[in-house]
Formats: C-alpha cells, sequence, structure tokens
C-alpha cells in the first residue's frame, strides 16, 4: 500500500486514486465523529480533571463513576419515563391517524381530492416551530398547560409528512387487494384495518420511529409547556448537572448523561436503519 | 386518472407489455365508471379528517390567534389588554434587535443552506462509489444527522470550549493561545459548523436519488466521450434537480427558524443554578438569531402582543420566500416526466 507502487500506467493511478480516496474519506470521518468521540472521552474525566486547563487527550483515571451520577444526580428515570408518558401515545396516535390520512388519499376518491393533497403538501411547510408559540398561549387559555393533552392531540391530527409516507406506499399496492373484499361485502375501515394495515408493518414500524425520534429529540416544546417535574430528558440535559454541594456545573457528568441520553436513539438507528433512510428517501425524493 | 397509474405501477412492474395492456383495458372495462358508486365521497373525506381537522385546530387556529394577540398589549397574564392597532408592527421597526435579528438569520440561512447542500451532494457522490467498507463511511457521515439537537450543541459546547475543549487542546500543541470559539467574533461561525455536521441527512437523500439514475445512461455518455465532471453537470444534476429543489425549500424554512441552538450555546447554560437558556441577554450576538428575539419576548419580557407581531412578520417573510423558491423552480429543476404522471420512483 504505502509507496510501493508495483508498476505505471492506469493500475497504478487507480490505486493511487483509491488511495487518495480512502484518505479522503477517512480525514472527514474522523471530523464527523470528533464530537462523539471528544464527548466519551470527556465523561470519563473526573470532576477536578474535566476542569482543569491542563487537558489531555485520554483521561487520567477513567472515571465510569460519572455514568452512574448522570443517573442519581438527577431524576434521570423520572425524565425518561416523562418522556417515555408522550412519546408513546404520540408516535402511536399519529402513526394511526397519518395512515388513515395517507389510505384516504391514496385509495378513495371524492371531488377535492387532489387539490386536498397539493394543500396538505403545502402545510407541510407551514413553520412548525413559528407555530409552536402560539399554540403554547392559547393552549394556557384553556389550561392544557404542563399536560400531556398537546401531544395527544398532535398525535391525533396526522403528519402531512407521514400522511405522504403512507400515501405512497398504500397508492402502489394493486387494486385487486380491495375488489375481492368489496364483493365480500366488506366496509372500508375493515378493509384498512385487515387488508391495508397488516401489509404495511414495515411502513407503520417506519413511522413510529421516526415519530418516536421527533419528540425525545424535540427540546423547544417540552420546554416551554412543561414544567420541571413533567419535562423530557431533552430539556434535562440541556439544564445539566450541578455538584449538590458547591452548585458548580459538572460538565463531565453532563457528558455522560449525554451520552446515555444519545444511546437509544443510536441503538434504534442501527437496528431500524432501513426504517430511517426510507421515510428519508421517500419523503424527500419527491414532495 | 393519474393515481391509478401510480397504483398499477407496483403491480405490473415484471408483466410483460402485451398482458399488460390486456390487463390493463379487462381494468378499465370492470372497473372505470362502477368504481365510483362503491361508497360515498364522505368516506375519503373521513378518512382524511385528523388532518384537515387537525390542522385547523392546531396551526390554522393558533396562527391567526397569535395575529389577533399582534394588534393588543397582551401581556400573557392580566386581563387588562387592549388594542393597540399597528403599535407593535412600528415598535419592530424602531427595534435594532429585530433588524440584527433578521440579518443574522439571512446570513445564517445563505449560508448553511447551500453549505449543507453542496457538503450533502459531494459526499452523496463520494460514498456513492463501490469501495470497500463504503458503508461504514455512510453510516458515519449520516450519524450526525440523527442525533438530538440537544446532544449535537452540548457536544459543540465540548469541544470548543475555551479552556477544556478538543480544539484548543490541538491548538495549543502549535503554540497558539486560547480561543473563545463559543464567543463573539467565532460564535456565529461555530454556530454554522454545527449545522454542517448534519450535512449527512441530505446525503442520504441525495444518495438515494444517485442509486436511482440508470447506469446505462452514464455509461453511454462515457461511451460518447463525456468526462466525470460533464457526467454529472449534464445527467446527475439535471436528474437530481427536484431532489435538490425540495431540500432546499424545507432546508431555508427549517434554518430560518434555528432558535434551540443559539440558546443552548449562550455560555450562561449549565453555568451555576438555575441553568441560564431562559435568559437570552446571554446569547452571544453572533447567535442572536430572529427567532432568540421572538422566544424573549415570550418568555422573559411578557411582552406576548409584541412577539406575536415578531412571529407573524417571520411567517410573512418565510411565505414570501418560500414562494419565490417554488416560482423560480421552473428555471432551474429539471423534471423527467410529466409531474403528474408518475409519483415518484422508489
Amino acid at each position: 500500500m504505502s509507496g510501493g507502487g508495483m508498476t505505471f500506467g492506469t493500475r497504478a493511478d487507480q490505486r493511487r486514486s483509491r488511495f487518495l480516496t480512502y484518505t479522503g474519506l477517512i480525514l472527514l470521518a474522523a471530523l464527523f465523529v470528533a464530537p462523539v468521540a471528544w464527548n466519551f472521552l470527556y465523561s470519563l474525566k473526573s470532576a477536578a480533571e474535566s476542569a482543569s486547563i491542563n487537558v489531555h487527550l485520554l483521561p487520567q483515571h477513567a472515571q465510569w463513576g460519572t455514568y452512574k451520577q448522570a443517573l442519581t444526580l438527577i431524576d434521570f428515570w423520572q425524565y425518561l419515563w416523562n418522556t417515555l408518558l408522550i412519546a408513546v401515545p404520540y408516535a402511536t396516535l399519529i402513526t394511526i391517524t397519518s395512515a388513515l390520512v395517507g389510505f384516504g388519499f391514496a385509495r378513495l376518491r371524492a371531488r377535492g381530492r387532489s387539490g386536498l393533497f397539493v394543500l396538505m403538501l403545502a402545510t407541510s411547510m407551514v413553520p412548525q416551530i413559528l407555530t409552536v408559540i402560539p399554540t403554547y398561549v392559547l393552549f394556557t387559555r384553556i389550561h392544557l398547560v404542563n399536560t400531556r393533552w398537546p401531544w395527544v392531540l398532535w398525535g391525533l391530527a396526522a403528519s402531512p409528512f407521514l400522511a405522504f409516507l403512507f400515501r405512497q406506499f398504500f397508492a402502489s399496492l394493486p387494486a385487486e387487494l380491495e375488489d375481492a373484499a368489496i364483493l365480500d361485502g366488506c366496509g372500508w375501515l375493515r378493509i384498512f384495518a385487515r387488508i391495508f394495515l397488516p401489509l404495511s408493518k414495515p411502513v407503520l414500524a417506519t413511522s413510529f420511529i421516526l415519530s418516536f425520534t421527533w419528540v425525545w429529540g424535540d427540546f423547544f416544546t417540552p420546554e416551554i409547556f412543561l414544567n420541571n417535574d413533567k419535562t423530557t430528558l431533552a430539556v434535562a440535559m440541556g439544564n445539566g448537572y450541578t455538584d449538590p454541594v458547591t452548585d458548580t456545573p459538572l460538565s463531565n457528568v453532563l457528558a455522560a448523561g449525554t451520552m446515555f441520553y444519545v444511546l437509544p436513539v443510536l441503538i434504534v438507528f442501527f437496528l431500524a436503519q432501513r426504517s430511517f433512510v426510507r421515510g428519508v428517501a421517500t419523503t424527500g425524493l419527491k414532495g | 386518472m393519474s393515481d391509478d397509474a401510480v397504483s398499477d405501477n407496483g403491480a405490473l412492474e415484471a408483466v410483460p407489455p402485451r398482458a399488460l395492456a390486456a390487463r390493463g383495458a379487462a381494468w378499465t372495462l370492470q372497473r372505470g365508471p362502477r368504481r365510483w358508486r362503491r361508497y360515498s365521497p364522505w368516506m375519503f373525506y373521513a378518512f382524511v379528517s385528523p388532518w384537515l381537522l387537525g390542522f385547523l385546530a392546531l396551526t390554522a387556529i393558533p396562527m391567526f390567534y397569535a395575529l389577533g394577540m399582534s394588534f393588543t398589549n397582551f401581556d400573557g397574564l392580566s386581563g387588562h389588554w387592549h388594542w393597540v392597532g399597528f403599535a407593535n408592527y412600528t415598535k419592530a421597526w424602531h427595534d435594532p434587535h429585530f433588524w440584527s435579528g433578521l440579518r443574522t438569520t439571512a446570513v445564517y440561512g445563505v449560508v448553511t443552506v447551500p453549505l449543507s447542500l453542496a457538503g450533502g451532494l459531494g459526499l452523496a457522490v463520494l460514498v456513492n462509489r463501490r469501495l470497500r467498507a463504503v458503508g461504514v463511511f455512510r453510516t458515519i457521515f449520516y450519524l450526525p444527522s440523527v442525533i438530538p439537537v440537544v446532544a449535537t450543541t452540548l457536544m459543540f459546547k465540548l469541544l470548543f470550549d475555551r479552556n477544556t475543549g478538543l480544539l484548543n487542546t490541538v491548538l495549543s500543541w502549535f503554540g497558539v493561545g486560547a480561543v473563545g470559539w463559543l464567543s463573539d467574533p467565532w460564535a456565529f461561525k461555530i454556530m454554522v459548523l454545527l449545522a454542517l455536521w448534519g450535512l449527512g441527512g441530505g446525503m442520504v437523500i441525495f444518495l438515494a436519488g444517485l442509486q436511482g439514475i440508470p447506469a446505462e445512461l452514464l455509461e453511454a455518455a462515457t461511451v460518447d466521450g463525456a468526462g466525470a465532471w460533464q457526467r454529472f453537470r449534464r445527467i446527475t444534476l439535471p436528474i437530481l434537480s427536484p431532489v435538490v429543489f425540495f431540500q432546499f425549500v424545507f432546508a431555508t424554512i427549517a434554518s430560518l427558524q434555528t432558535v434551540v441552538q443559539p440558546l443552548l450555546l449562550s455560555p450562561a447554560v449549565n453555568s451555576g443554578a438555575g441553568g441560564g437558556f431562559t435568559d437570552p441577554t446571554h446569547v452571544q450576538a453572533g447567535d442572536y438569531l430572529y427567532m432568540v428575539h421572538v422566544y424573549a419576548q415570550f418568555f422573559d419580557y411578557q411582552q406576548y402582543g409584541y412577539g406575536a407581531a415578531l412571529l407573524w412578520i417571520l411567517f410573512v417573510v418565510i411565505l414570501v420566500i418560500t414562494a419565490a423558491i417554488l416560482r423560480s423552480s421552473s428555471f432551474w429543476v429539471y423534471y423527467e416526466v410529466e409531474q403528474d404522471g408518475k409519483a415518484g420512483r422508489r
């Protein structure tokens, strides 16, 4: 590999270009990994070392205790439970409602269908963070703030993005599917639930995983809607850790907490890489 | 009509053309007119009602509620508010933070959107080759874009910390003194880098698009003597342009409402009791994006009326920009087939 070129000509050229490509890829990969790697190394430092100006790349003595602290210095499990309490109902509901909407657009006809479809795609462009604050003000007045109901409502409201994902899938299935069922006198809700839903398991999984990770990663909404006793892990991480005695920030423990917070996302990502990519690719390809 | 063509695509792919024609004919004969009478159109509306009602109740109503609020001096608490006409809008005109926030946000969008699209496309081309372990590289490039924004921001804070960060440590080996990357002359650039770290999200989309380009097309061009750049410029880029276009639209909208990153990057966060992110005064001037200013009106100064006016101004700005981009599409987006014909190659 290194320097020992066999012969000249195209073969050597190819080798050289491959060598350059790999060098570039590895350098780029190092850049992309650096923030996570540094966060991990940092999480193993002691409080004293992490605050010291005398910085070493590797921790002097790996302190796995920071990971225990990350779970005990704040009510980590409570925040995790809070996150699940809003993420699971939200992801379940929005998957069902988006499947319904997608099915409607793919399989049923009515006047104004294509117009509504365009409208739905257009609403997916409505700036979302912008609408969160007015919703907050409105929900304060009807006492929905600091409850989990907003997430139930958002779940019931379907997502244009996911509905589009389902629509693309349902539209690709052959028409014979519902024909037989209709001849048997089956209603549309049953056709949807008994025939189409079982076929769409991969899309259902994609939708559930995507919407779950939206809640898991969302900082802004829980930050303004929920008080500290009901808030999610994302906000807890944003608040950080402090020493219970001296009240100084503990960035090494926060780094450990961040690893805990990111880990489930990474695990789900590796297990369901296909789902992730499918969701992103299908909806990104055509809006 | 067009939608029926779509539903047939998947099923008929493997069927030879003649059989396909026969089947298509039979299909029209049997189903065409009868299909309409099988259910009432209300069935369709029932199925799409979650989205319709949800959009009305959770997007349209709150937005118009905010529009009304923007003409008042409502403070979020007391019932003693009254109409103030356009006072909040003229206030914005004279608010230096409004203009600086708008400018910073514009620069942020103009810098991050093209760079992350070009970077994502470049990476996609790079990893769309038959190389050993290319899957590993794809995963590494894609991964940061699935990490939640809180975590990426906190990681960046550690990486670029003045005293204990990796960058300053590496620089110190070369005798460079500590630089305050998260403070003002640099804060904005670090926030841009943070956005670019997530460009793998675009890469995956472009990669899917690249893999949909028929190999014969590129081979034919090579035979005709087209170089790598020409193939990219004349074949790959036009075919990908619809993908680039939609990425462009959504990335622009997202970048203009960025708010979490500046709040969390502010030096006050995690320093001392109570955290500091609810205090936008600690956000560096370079990170003081428009939405930070909006956030401050609502959650620090209790100026709901003014905040709502600021929200609506941004809303209109985003609408205008989106409309302009959509209008421009006919100049640079290349559609291979009529748009309503085939809904996306998978």
